[in-house]
């Protein structure tokens, strides 16, 4: 652990430029879209499994807090499937190293164009669904019991 | 890393390489081409699931209807088999430049394995098997 966090703050000591930042920076995506994607699959498979756990997930995950993380994955996703673009070209391509500097600004660039309107446009769907819920008296962030699946019980 | 055998006969010396095992390289090889073949699935399905549709309104009926088609659960199907092995040869990646004991790092490469496999089969079992009809 100890470990890690000095990878963390030498990542952002390094005077490595702007490589050094891409290359922390898809760790760092990698690592968050597999915690969330550990979740995701075992909580999916439950909709086979244990229906009642995965309706009541569903309902869980309509919370803000989930809302907001799900931008941030989409974030992750979106940078890691970019970068990890480049690697792969150059990986293939080592006759275009010498463009590795302008090919890390264009990953940037490409990511933020792409993902700032996704991310407005998911942030006003959670507004959205709160004010909804919030006209007919329930609030965005209450926390669904179980029980209130009882229907999905098998 | 290499069994080596050489053989002098005049003046060619024949020297035969053996290579133990590619894991290595080949999963380096797939890295790149799950990789690849995930920026059309991963990105398509966040644009789908994520952003077309919401998990503000997602239900399991939503679900049933995507998963009563075989195109919908091939495309989950083979997702899962790029992911899964994809984030966790990743987190083992990672986990190797800061773990230096052999007999550690050996033993979090099984269980990593194992992690894999049992996800894999766990959710291909639920993707493969989960019946539309059964969803009141």
């Amino acid at each position: 652990m100890s470990s890690f966090i000095l990878t963390i703050r030498e990542g952002i000591r390094y005077r490595g430029g702007s490589g050094q930042y891409s290359w922390l920076a898809h760790r760092l995506s990698g690592l968050a879209i597999l915690f969330f994607l550990v979740i995701h699959v075992w909580d999916t498979a439950n909709a086979f499994f244990w229906p009642q756990a995965y309706v009541w997930s569903l309902a869980l995950f309509k919370h803000p807090f989930f809302g907001l993380g799900e931008v941030g994955v989409m974030a992750a996703v979106l940078y890691h499937a970019f970068n990890g673009a480049r690697i792969a070209l150059f990986d293939f391509k080592p006759e275009w190293w010498r463009h590795q500097r302008i090919s890390v600004i264009i990953t940037w660039v490409l990511f933020f164009i792409i993902f700032i309107p996704i991310a407005i446009f998911m942030l006003s769907g959670i507004i959205g669904h709160c004010q909804a819920l919030a006209q007919v008296g329930d609030s965005c962030f209450r926390i669904p019991a179980f029980s209130e699946f009882a229907q999905y019980a098998r | 890393m290499a069994a080596l055998t050489e053989k002098t006969s005049g003046k060619i010396t024949v020297r035969r390489v053996k290579l133990q095992g590619n894991v290595e390289r080949y999963s380096w090889l797939f890295m790149r081409l799950s990789g690849v073949a995930m920026l059309v699935l991963a990105v398509g399905h966040m644009v789908i699931q994520h952003v077309l549709n919401s998990s503000a309104n997602l239900t399991i009926q939503f679900v049933a209807v995507q998963w009563s088609t075989w195109g919908w659960k091939t495309f989950d199907i083979l997702l899962l088999w790029m992911a899964i092995p994809h984030g966790t040869r990743g987190l083992y990646t990672v986990l190797a430049d800061h773990i230096h004991n052999p007999g550690a790092i050996k033993l979090i490469r099984s269980l990593l394995l194992l992690f894999i496999l049992a996800t894999v089969i766990w959710a291909t079992i639920a993707i493969a098997m989960f019946d539309s009809a059964m969803v009141p």
